[in-house]
């Protein structure tokens, strides 16, 4: 599981274009989304998507599942580890 | 104010506004769902022109998108007398994409993807001698081209304004709107508790406006206003903050109660019905009927804010208001009395909603009451205060030269690292929203403005000529590879090159107006009548304005500076 957060978390900053962050600037546990935490937003949200799609194989055919999915990396590390095609 | 003397609309669902009216008031829609066209993976609902009416339209030597515009400006004209050689005639086009297509085909010359230049193959093939402005400013471009139009005849620039629009579908666009999860693949339900997306669709309408008026009873494009939120580049704000800005500048001075109606954008998508309903109310028109023509038509981008504008006036000629189509029980939280279906009106009085990507709005307000004629105050004079100009290897500031180690893209990071910071925002942006945000930055730098103050009288207000390319050619390549399909939703809102204006907007808290225009060339004195019709806008105060050109990496050319002007009032 900890090599799964950490490869998140390098796709994230990549895809993301979170240029002046490190995969150790992001808590596990962090909130993604929100002025608390790393403060991703809309578009954020659904590059993150393709990123699930693109990377592991999942399809999430309603994007409003994404908000329980994008909590914080152990969030999406978890559901990544359940249902991973690739 | 000015005059509407002809118009025109093609549409999958006719030809001509009165066939289209006749169409819409027997609730025919031509939205239908499409699975595996173009070898999209997943399947939407759209309103599309069929393969013989392509084949119908299509004029020798113009492209499918030239050849509609030509089409219908054809048309319109047949209806008045301007001698196009011998008039001061515009040619005002309002598109998202133009050409887009061209970058899968060599058939044209490769500029003509450039929306600029394909306004002057069309304006060049109707005999005008008028250099052509094309309005890209996202969704409201054709409410905006129509705003830009009144404002350009009424300063006495020209006489007529030819103002027409429209887009083509295709994988480009639709695969864009996919990633956004923007589409429903059944057709829209606009305002509706079931709504789950927006349909895509094509037409073409063009307005034919004159400074004089032709004939009595005539349709009056009285003014428009154009808002930013300064909130977001996609999301509109959740207070509809300008949207509401927009429907108090387009009613100012007018009397509530000649209003039949609201015709608002009514997409279908969550978010932007929601929004309306609450800049609705917040205007204070929740009792006035509302209506959305998209359950008809589906988006048809460029076109729909001219489309919108015709059919709404079409049908008060007829002393109707046309129900909104797919809606059926209320899905906001905003009071908004949506017409479901047709009824009856004896006003001659409207305005029109309309917002977009970048967060911009726009509403305009027309009439066929001759009274309370408004005396606007024309501005003569531009002055220019602070200069920043960004070729690929040189920036200068005020005169002064700003010494980099790089050139090109890697310049403008360097220049925020080492004279901006604390915006993380930069690396998310396209290579033209990069050199727009540093030149705007270097800019205020210099201007001493107080940088943390929410401003509503400050616009941005730019040109180029080839639009949002870098990023076209980006999401092109993102769709091209069937094994490797996918489309980017952070790569493709930079396809539509106001959202440089937007993200202006929203790093400074600038909730004036917001425009992008495209030129087939650098234009000095064309772009000097947009500035001084932008300062129509009696809240407009100053304009952070100029030129922006983003072709690729190693092809950087900005031009920024800040304007006011002598008015008035």
């Amino acid at each position: 599981m900890d090599e799964l957060i950490k490869q998140l978390k390098e796709q994230i900053i990549d895809v993301l274009n979170l240029e002046e962050m490190t995969p150790d600037d992001i808590d596990d546990q962090a909130s993604l989304f929100g002025e608390d935490g790393i403060g991703l937003d809309s578009i954020d949200a659904l590059e993150l998507i393709v990123l699930l799609e693109k990377e592991y194989g999942i399809r999430l055919a309603n994007p409003s599942e994404g908000k329980a999915i994008f909590k914080n990396v152990a969030t999406i590390a978890d559901f990544v580890s359940k249902n991973r095609k690739k | 104010m000015v005059y509407k003397i002809a118009d025109d609309i093609i549409s999958p669902l006719g030809e001509g506004t009165e066939q289209n009216y006749q169409a819409l008031s027997h609730g025919n829609s031509a939205l239908s769902t499409y699975t595996h066209l173009w070898n999209l993976p997943e399947p939407f609902a759209a309103s599309l022109f069929t393969d013989d009416q392509r084949k119908k339209y299509q004029v020798s030597g113009l492209t499918l998108f030239e050849s509609l515009l030509y089409h219908s400006i054809s048309r319109a004209l047949k209806d008045t007398s301007i001698d196009v050689h011998q008039d001061r005639v515009v040619l005002i086009v309002s598109t998202t994409k133009g050409n887009i297509g061209l970058l899968e085909s060599s058939d044209f010359t490769e500029e003509r993807i450039y929306p600029g230049i394909a306004a002057k193959t069309v304006s060049d093939r109707l005999g005008l001698d008028s250099v052509p402005i094309t309005v890209c400013n996202a969704c409201i471009s054709g409410t905006a081209a129509l705003i830009l139009a009144e404002r350009l005849l009424d300063a006495g620039f020209y006489d007529y304004a030819i103002v027409s629009g429209t887009d083509i579908q295709n994988k480009f666009i639709v695969s864009g709107f996919q990633s956004f999860k923007a589409l429903s693949a059944e057709p829209c339900l606009p305002f509706d508790m079931e709504r789950t997306g927006l349909n895509l669709g094509e037409a073409v309408a063009t307005v034919i406006l004159s400074r004089k008026q032709v004939e009595p009873h005539s349709w009056i494009i009285k003014q428009g206003k154009i808002c930013n939120d300064a909130y977001h580049i996609s999301s509109p704000s959740k207070q509809g903050e300008g949207s509401y800005k927009a429907l108090l500048g387009a009613l100012q001075g007018e009397s509530m109660n000649h209003l039949a109606l609201v015709n608002v954008h009514g997409t279908a998508t969550m978010y932007n019905d929601q929004m309306e309903s609450v800049a609705v109310q917040h205007a204070s028109l929740s009792d006035l009927p509302a209506n959305g023509l998209k359950g008809y038509y589906g988006h048809t981008m460029g076109a729909a804010g001219l489309l919108e504008t015709i059919i709404t006036m079409k049908s008060l000629d007829y002393h109707r208001i046309l129900g909104t189509k797919g809606f059926t029980e209320l899905g906001v939280s905003g009071k908004i009395n949506i017409s479901a279906s047709s009824r009856d009106t004896d006003k001659t009085s409207f305005v029109k909603l309309i917002s977009g990507f970048g967060g911009c709005n726009a509403a305009l307000f027309a009439t066929k009451d001759e009274h309370g004629v408004n005396e606007v105050s024309i501005p003569q004079n531009l002055f220019k205060a602070h200069h920043v100009t960004i070729s690929t290897q040189r920036i200068v500031v005020d005169g002064k030269e700003l010494v980099t180690e790089s050139i090109g893209k890697d310049m403008l990071s360097e220049v925020y690292k080492t004279k901006i910071g604390g915006y993380p925002k930069f690396y998310k942006m396209d290579l033209l929203s990069r050199l727009g945000f540093i030149a705007s930055e270097l800019l205020l730098q210099v201007s001493g403005d107080d940088r943390d103050k929410e401003t509503d009288d400050r616009a941005v207000v730019l040109f180029n000529r080839t639009s949002s390319i870098h990023s076209d050619r980006i999401h092109q390549k993102d769709i091209s590879d069937e094994e490797n399909y996918y489309p980017s939703p952070s790569v493709f809102v930079y396809t539509l090159p106001n959202i440089v204006t937007g993200e202006i907007a929203i790093r400074n808290h600038y909730h004036g107006e917001t425009s992008f225009y495209v030129l087939p060339e650098k234009d000095e004195n064309i772009m000097k009548q947009v500035f001084l019709s932008t300062f129509q806008d009696s809240g407009i105060k100053s304009i952070l304005g100029g030129w922006i050109d983003a072709e690729d990496e190693s092809h950087l050319d900005a031009d920024f500076y800040l304007l006011t002007t002598n008015k008035m009032n």
